[in-house]
């Protein structure tokens, strides 16, 4: 582990993109959009009555929560490993004495050190006048970070794996717009997943989505039984060791596709 | 006149050779359209599955307004967004500085940028988006008169003049500082109108009413549609078009004197 060499990377990309933070916070904004969309629907619709026992203050907390762990999680390898293997960027990254993955993790990580002071005022802004009623319990807290962790693992890989079939096809943003949707609806981003339709419900389930953003949260609110919790811990792992895997072999094959463009 | 649409009719012809160079584009924009309409269908389908009315909104007139929604996204991706977006967007025209060239061209250089670049695939998103308000209108019932058939046209117009006008002051604006695309908030701002403005909290309403006006956008059409609406709306929505428009031009043009260049 050259971790030296990583920090660098992420002291790199962390000032390069400092230099344009108003075009950073323009996108950090977009991102949350949607899920501040539907924190006031929601709202909007427990303030007529509860919803299966949610209150507005649930929602309220859900969503605020939403809004920042989908921050952090956000995969900016999205798009900009895709791009960098078009470009023909990733020689360069095979040159270094440094896995090239690292150069992802890096961006990943300094994109978010520019992003969050800019999520953290909207949030605190947002409950300052919401001001609904939150209370956690040191144990949600601690299953919490530690689903939170694995979260950040699976979609970071799942992203930079799916990105990674650009070495193949240099059309293959496709997919990532699939795999945006999809989170959109099955991580818990449109409603919490216990409000979905039996069988959307059933499918978040077992598909890695709710791991991704949901799972950490419904934690946090402390309203899963413990059955609950170990299956989703269950599933969570399942899905980061076979993300691992996929990715293992994405790469290694990957790799013999790659010809190199420019000059 | 006559001029100008012939121009039109080159640029038409540009952007088609343009587009049918790589046809893969035309298949990932219909998936493109079709995730972004089943994400705002199935969200509206999850939400009415707890609840009957929103805000006194029903599903079906919920419905009509994602169609709505889609379908001034998508005239407005056909024509002002490629447009303006080869002026202002990321690496556009005034980044680069080949904006010189489009000032030294013999003609009105706002309708050199409103109407340059056209992104004709875009014509599969209004039929589509049209697809759902149809669906919506029958689930409704009910007939329609053609005075509501005309007021809807022409609160449909009104709603493209705002959208250009303020598309038109923003790129306006980039002229003066590059990096920030701001076009990017008005669209992000914009999806807040897939759903009714009244379910905003006080505040929020009242941006999105006078100051990205949303709700003249997207909720006055879909009340002419569904609900009554007195005519007062319309010419209230009108009154803000022109005015817009008028700024949004002087802005412009004002923007053109600062323009220093950026070529070196």
């Amino acid at each position: 582990m050259n971790l030296r060499g990583g920090w660098e990377l992420i002291k790199k990309s962390y000032l390069g993109w400092m230099a344009s933070r108003g075009f950073f916070w323009t996108l950090t904004f977009g991102w949350m959009v949607p899920s501040l969309l539907y924190l006031f629907v929601w709202v909007a619709v427990a303030g007529q009555g509860q919803i299966q026992g949610s209150t507005r203050d649930d929602f309220i907390v859900y969503y605020l929560c939403l809004i920042m762990l989908n921050q952090f999680t956000y995969p900016v390898c999205n798009w900009t490993v895709g791009d960098s293997i078009r470009m023909g960027r990733l020689s360069d990254w095979l040159l270094r004495p440094l896995p090239v993955m690292f150069e992802a993790i890096a961006s990943d990580i300094a994109m978010k050190m520019v992003c969050t002071p800019f999520a953290v005022t909207v949030t605190v802004v947002l409950a300052f006048f919401l001001r609904p009623a939150v209370h956690f319990s040191p144990q949600s807290v601690l299953f919490f970070l530690l689903a939170f962790l694995l979260a950040q693992v699976l979609r970071f890989l799942m992203a930079y794996t799916l990105a990674l079939l650009a070495l193949w096809n240099s059309r293959a943003d496709a997919l990532l717009d699939l795999n945006d949707s999809l989170v959109f609806l099955l991580a818990g981003q449109v409603a919490p997943i216990a409000l979905l339709p039996g069988a959307l419900r059933a499918l978040a389930a077992v598909l890695p989505y709710r791991y991704m953003l949901g799972f950490p949260i419904e934690l946090l609110i402390g309203r899963l039984s413990t059955t609950e919790i170990w299956q989703g811990f269950a599933w969570q792992c399942a899905w980061v060791i076979g993300v691992l895997f996929l990715y293992r072999f994405v790469w290694k094959h990957g790799l013999r596709h790659y010809t190199s463009v420019g000059g | 006149m006559w001029y100008y649409l012939r121009l039109i009719g080159s640029f038409l012809r540009a952007s088609i050779q343009e587009e049918t160079a790589s046809r893969v584009n035309f298949m990932l924009n219909i998936l493109n359209t079709i995730l972004s309409l089943t994400t705002g269908v199935l969200g509206i389908v999850i939400l009415f599955h707890l609840v009957t009315t929103i805000q006194g909104w029903t599903f079906p007139q919920t419905l009509a307004l994602l169609g709505i929604y889609q379908l001034i996204t998508a005239l407005q991706n056909l024509v002002i967004q490629p447009s303006m977006n080869s002026l202002g967007g990321i690496g556009g025209d005034a980044w680069t500085g080949r904006f010189d060239y489009t000032l030294q061209a013999p003609v009105s250089t706002q309708f050199l940028v409103s109407f340059q670049k056209w992104r004709l695939w875009g014509l599969v998103d209004v039929v589509l988006s049209c697809v759902i308000l149809g669906i919506a209108l029958t689930l409704l019932g009910g007939q329609l008169g053609l005075l509501q058939v005309a007021m809807f046209v022409l609160a449909l117009c009104i709603s493209l003049l705002i959208v250009y006008a303020i598309f038109l002051l923003l790129t306006s604006a980039s002229l003066w500082q590059h990096g920030v695309p701001l076009v990017w908030i008005f669209t992000s701002f914009m999806q807040l109108g897939r759903y009714p403005v009244g379910i905003y909290p006080g505040m929020l309403k009242l941006v999105l009413t006078w100051i990205v006006p949303v709700a003249f956008i997207t909720t006055v059409p879909v009340e002419i549609l569904t609900k009554q609406v007195s005519p007062i709306m319309l010419v209230g929505g009108a009154g803000i078009a022109l005015g817009l428009l008028v700024f949004a031009s002087a802005f412009f043009r004002m923007s053109l004197r600062h323009y220093t260049g950026a070529s070196s």
